[in-house]
Formats: structure tokens, sequence, C-alpha cells
């Protein structure tokens, strides 16, 4: 079993990396010189995706060594945070960027990093996850039909070319080949699944990281029904290193998120997505600036002890990754807010959690997840690999200055809803490993496992905001929550979806019935250890499951 | 009052039943009350004498749910598997084993189907009942159901708006 990566050795290895170049009154870190390009929204197979596909795997390519390319995507691309990260990187390390305005003035500037170019069929969408491959492991670019004349203007060979190659066969039969020819040279602590959309749109921005890291592409489904893509799935999961990491999002048209995560926690592995995260190749070189520390806006102590009044405890928590959505949303920090961060960006991209705890108000709080070091779900981790990676939660969790750790498992349900529980043994096992947390938070869409061992409570979500619900509608659903919810106090905990701004959340709380009270979810599980009006509950062995997991190998 | 009541009941139970609720009516989530979780909403009402029965067939995503609860004007029923349209994303859930009391009554010259159930469910505090009045009015045209929907818990009625799906669609 690999010994998990310390983070230190880690950032040595990417503080050396960086090109010193001068320092910079009033930063934190050295000058150094980078280049940058603005992406378009355009990723359409027959528009924009070609370009940015042969872009970001010549990114993947200059990052190698050195953070030497950054992408800037529109305001309204998936991860909104590319544009600040930008700001932050000037700003805090000193980097002065020189834009590059089209794919022929990229390759004036990087072709050096690559030795040729590999050809994708755009006929057979699998080939350019074939493509993205084979760039890692020869140091290609990847490139449509139409983009070798552009390559070839600036000296690039042919390395290969898959026009042809898989013409007619089968996604699994075409993956099958890819094994066959490039596994053995790939890593095995992590493999690109690169899915995500599907047909005339694709959106391959995290490729830039798996070239980088010389990973194996595929988007092989997880679903039950296909058989053989299946089969040959779970022989590459199994064959990675434990505690490894499943980087990008599975396929919109295969399978579904809860079909993948269930199968790739069942190998102990974790998710780091989503397939457009753009950017790790450059950011994962970077370090945190000198002085910096994680310092969370903490409102009680771990060892507080608050007594609950007969009221109504309301509590925001927001656990679709930070980098989507709600931060940069209007209003952000007027209502207790708890965020809760991908952990693993310690290691891939430091820079974008200081920038997100720099810009930190004091009613955002960030708490540990996605049940672990990484998504996941718990109820399907084998016992004998839970201990490690929640090993490594814990150490995240300690440099994240983080006291409350969130848990979810859509193993069972159909999206979001359905059976979203946890069982007793899964929860006897979060006890176990996490004895100096304040305590747990589970769900995404409303769960009812709840607990409460010692001063440690395990609350569900009661509720959640999908941001499309007419906002009347959400403030007569939490209103008839409380009434239903009569004790007091009650603890009502809501997960708003990424999406959703603050500010009309706001208008909402003013017209709730009762004597509400909002507090952050630190003060908010305190108050929860003081007194359980709500029910102790694990997930029922008769409660209906909409998928069971895979049969063990 | 209590007896001038349950006469008011035993006649306005007598009223004939409305032929123009029976078959099959498709949600019109443009006309209804925002509902999280549910793609597909149809209400399949059947009559038999003083018996009602309201199948509703459901579906969120790939999980498909038909169940239908049987209501009778004449009297007093008893559910086992009581089913009602939730917000899914509320952690209200209908209890483990738990048996609704349902009463139903036509009411306005028979046109409107009335229903008052006392159902219990599941929340995070543990069991509690919650009494749902629900009015299926059809339209004169006969093409549109609107069921209103009122919960002890709720001061904001919930309005789903149905279209009658043509007998050779349905079927």
């Amino acid at each position: 079993m690999k010994k998990l990566i310390s983070l230190l050795p880690l950032f040595v290895v990417c503080a050396v990396s960086a090109a010193v170049t001068k320092p910079i009154p009033g930063a934190a870190s050295p000058a150094r010189a980078a280049w940058m390009m603005h992406f378009d929204l355009d990723w359409k197979v027959a528009g924009g995706l070609p370009e940015k596909a042969l872009l970001v795997s010549l990114q993947g390519l200059a990052n190698r060594a050195t953070p030497q390319l950054y992408i800037v995507h529109p305001p309204e691309f998936q991860w909104e945070i590319t544009g600040p990260l930008f700001e932050f990187y000037q700003r805090k390390h000193g980097v002065k960027f020189t834009e590059l305005k089209s794919a022929d003035e990229a390759l004036t500037q990087f072709a050096d990093a690559a030795k040729g170019y590999v050809v994708w069929d755009k006929a057979v969408g699998a080939s350019l996850n074939v493509a993205f491959t084979i760039a890692g492991l020869e140091d290609a670019v990847v490139v449509a039909e139409e983009l070798i004349p552009l390559v070839t203007k600036h000296g690039l060979k042919p390395i290969d070319d898959l026009r042809g190659r898989y013409t007619g066969q089968t996604d699994e039969a075409i993956y099958q080949d890819a094994y066959n020819r490039y596994w053995a040279r790939c890593a095995k602590d992590r493999i690109m699944l690169m899915g995500g959309h599907v047909g005339a749109v694709r959106m391959p921005a995290m490729a830039d990281w798996g070239v980088r890291e010389k990973m194996f592409f595929h988007d092989l489904s997880a679903n039950p029904q296909h058989t053989r893509e299946l089969a040959l799935n779970r022989r590459l999961l199994s064959e990675l290193t434990p505690g490894g990491y499943v980087f990008g999002w599975h396929s919109y048209g295969k399978d579904t998120e809860e079909q993948y995560t269930t199968l790739l926690s069942t190998y102990g592995l974790r998710m780091e997505g989503l397939h457009n995260l753009p950017n790790l190749s450059f950011n994962c070189q970077f370090t945190f600036t000198p002085g910096f520390k994680f310092t969370n806006n903490h409102h009680v102590a771990p060892d507080a002890k608050l007594t609950a009044e007969p009221k109504v405890y309301l509590a925001f928590v927001q656990s679709d990754s930070i980098g989507i959505g709600v931060w940069t949303k209007p209003g952000r920090g007027k209502l207790p807010f708890a965020w809760q961060v991908t952990m693993n960006w310690t290691e891939f991209s430091p820079a974008a959690l200081e920038y997100f705890h720099e810009s930190a108000m004091p009613n955002d709080y960030f708490i540990g997840g996605l049940s672990g070091p990484g998504y996941m779900y718990p109820n399907h981790i084998p016992a004998e690999r839970f201990p490690l990676l929640m090993e490594r939660a814990n150490k995240l969790m300690a440099l994240l200055d983080e006291h409350v750790m969130e848990i979810m498992d859509n193993s069972a349900a159909d999206g979001n809803i359905g059976n979203t529980d946890l069982t007793q043994e899964t929860v006897d096992r979060y006890y176990q490993a996490f004895p100096h947390v304040i305590g747990f938070i589970n769900g995404y869409g409303p769960a009812r496992t709840r607990d409460l061992r010692g001063t440690q409570p395990l609350i569900s979500y009661d509720y959640y905001i999908d941001p499309r619900r007419p906002r009347a509608e959400v403030m007569a659903d939490l209103n008839e929550l409380i009434a239903l919810n009569a004790k007091r106090p009650y603890f009502l905990l809501v997960h708003v979806r990424e999406s959703n701004d603050v500010n009309s959340l706001i208008e909402i709380t003013k017209q709730l019935e009762g004597p509400i009270e909002i507090v952050p979810v630190d003060v908010f599980l305190k108050l929860a250890a003081s007194n359980q009006t709500y029910t102790k509950r694990y997930q029922d062995p008769e409660d209906p499951k909409h998928f069971s997991g895979y049969p063990k190998e | 009052m209590i007896l001038g009541g349950l006469m008011a009941l035993g006649l306005t139970a007598a009223l004939a039943a409305n032929p123009a609720l029976t078959g099959r009516w498709r949600l019109d989530p443009a006309r209804s009350t925002a509902l999280d979780g549910w793609h597909k909403v149809d209400l399949v009402v059947a009559l038999d004498g003083t018996r009602v029965a309201l199948t509703y067939d459901m579906l969120w995503i790939r999980s498909k749910v038909v169940v239908t609860n049987t209501v009778d004007t004449a009297h007093p029923v008893e559910l086992k598997n009581f089913f009602r349209i939730e917000q899914r994303h509320m952690a209200v859930y209908p209890a483990k084993h738990g048996i609704t009391q349902a009463t139903a009554a036509w009411i306005d010259g028979g046109r409107t189907l009335r229903t008052e159930v006392f159902t219990p469910v599941e929340i995070s505090q543990g069991e509690v009942l919650m009494r749902m009045t629900s009015e299926y009015r059809v339209s004169e045209t006969g093409d549109t159901l609107t069921l209103i929907e009122l919960h002890s818990t709720r001061n904001r009625p919930l309005v789903y708006v149905f279209n009658k799906v043509p007998t050779e669609a349905a079927n």
C-alpha cells in the first residue's frame, strides 16, 4: 500500500519549481513571468473544441516543469474563480502575465514544450481521450485534422494519428486497445475520467492536468447495464494505488454521478472533479504565500459548551465546492454561511484555497468534506481502506483549521433524493475516525441520519434550496418544517445549492415564522449537542434503495 | 352543532359523484405550484359507487411511483400506504407503517371532491400528524382539473393544475 504523500515535501517541491526572478515590493512572493489566455464559452465539437483541446494539451506540457500558462474563463463558466485567481496570482505571487491572443501565439511561445502532435478523430469521440493519454506520455499536443497545418508551421512532427484507427469500434474496444498500448506507462495513483458533456459539446478543461501528470484518459461507464465497459472500468480502478484519485467527472451520457461515485468508493478511491476544472497544471505549482496560515472564523471553541434556548436554530451550508457558485454571488457575508472546502486543493490548488480564505468575511466558515479527503460515498468504502483515507482527512482538516466534517452518500438515492442515509456501521466509523471534530453534517438533498454521541452531533439536512424554486415557496417550505418540528429547540440545517445567491436568502429569512435564530454551523452543532430534540436514526435496511452497489470482485 | 355538521357531511357525501373527474390528468407545471423532485405527475381518477380511486403516477429521474389512495364518500377509511405529492427537498417522509385516516365528500352540488386526511409523517423530531384538506375541481369544459391542497402546517396552499389526457393517449 502506497504511503500517502505528506504535504510538506509537496510544498517544498512546488516552491523549488517556481522560477524566481526578482522580489516584488508588497507582494508575498518574488516576481515571475507567465502567460495567459482568455477562453470563450464555445466548446462545440464543430466549433471551439478542437482549438481548446490543442491549447489545454499544450498547457499541460508547458506547465510540466514550471507554471507558465494560465487560462482565464468567462464569468459564466462553471468555475467562476479563474478571473479572481488570475488577479490573486499577480497580487500575491507577483506573477507578470503576458497575454497570448491565439493558438498561433501560444504555439510560438510553447511549441518547444512538445515533441510533436497526435491527431484525434472527430468522428470518434473516445479518440480524443486516447489522444490526451498519448499527449501526456509522448509530450504531444492534441490536434484535430484541420489544425495540423498550424502545428506543422511551428515545427511539430506527427507522433500518432488516430484517424480511422477506431472507426466503428465501441468505447470498450477503444479503451481496451488504449489500455493495452499505454496503461503500463501511465500514472497509477491517479486517472482522468474525462466524461461530463457528451455529443455536440465537450468540455475537457481539466485535460491539462491529466497531460501533465501522464494520466490515462477515459470515460468508461459505471452503469451496470454496460457490462463490458464496466468490467474494464473496474479493472482500471482496481489497478490504481489505494487511496488514489479519480480526476474529472462521469459521462453525462452513460451513467450517473451516483453510480460512478459508488464505484470508485468501492475501491477506496476519491473523486476530484469536475471534468472542466481548469488550470490545475498551473495551480499545483504554487504553494501558500510566506507566512500564510489557514485561520477559520470559528465562533466557538472546540471544548465549549453551549445551551440551546427554546428557539428554531437555522444554519446554511454550501457544499458544491467553493469554486462554484455562491461565493461570487451578491450578498456573501451578510448571513452566516458554511462552505465545504475541497480539501485536496491543498495539494492541487493551494492558491485557490488561500484566495478563498483571504477573501472570507467573518460570516464565512469553512468545513471539511466531502465525506473524506475527496468526494466519496462512505457506505461503500471498504472497511480496511476507511482509516487510511480518514487519517488523511484529519490531517487536511487540521491544516485548514476545520472543525466540522460533512458527509454525503447518494449511492442509494436517485439524484439527490431518496435514500441518502448512512448505515450505523458508517456512522460508527466516522465517530471513531474523527474524535476531535465538533460534529458531522450529512446529506446533499434532505436526509434523516442523525446521532449524538458525547458532545458530537450528526445532523442531516432538513432542507435543500433549489435555486430554481420560487422564493415564496422556499419560505413556505421552511415555515412548514418549523411548524411540523414543533419542539423547541428545533435544529434546521439547510443546504444551499451552488447557484443560489445570498441576498435572496436574506429576504426569505425575514419572513420565517417563529423564534428564529440564524447561527454559524459550528454554533449550530454545539447547540444541537445540548438538547437532542431530534431522533437518532440510521439507514433503515428496509428503506428502498434505488441502487444497491456493485458486487465484490 | 356537531350533529348539524355531521348531517351536512352526510348530505354532501350522499351527492352523486362527478363523472367528469374520471380519467387521466397530467400536471401542468407552468400553472402549478412549483414542485421539486418530480419530473412527471399524472393523476388517474376512477369512480366505483361511493369509492374514489386516486392513482398517482409519478416519475423522478428513473424512479417511477404508482400509488392509489382509495377514499369513500360514504364513510371514513384507513389507508396503509397513503401517498401525498411531496416537495421532495423537504425532510418530511411518510411514517413507516403509518395509518392515514381519510374522509371524502362531494361538495358544491357534486362538482367538487373534497378529501381530508390525517397522515403521520416522519420528521427530524419523530412522527407527527399532518392534516391535509384537498379539493379536486373540474373546469366547466372538463379539460382542466385543479387540485387545491391545504396543510395544517402550511399557510400557503398548494395548487396543482392538471390537463385532461385524451383517452386514446392515456391507454
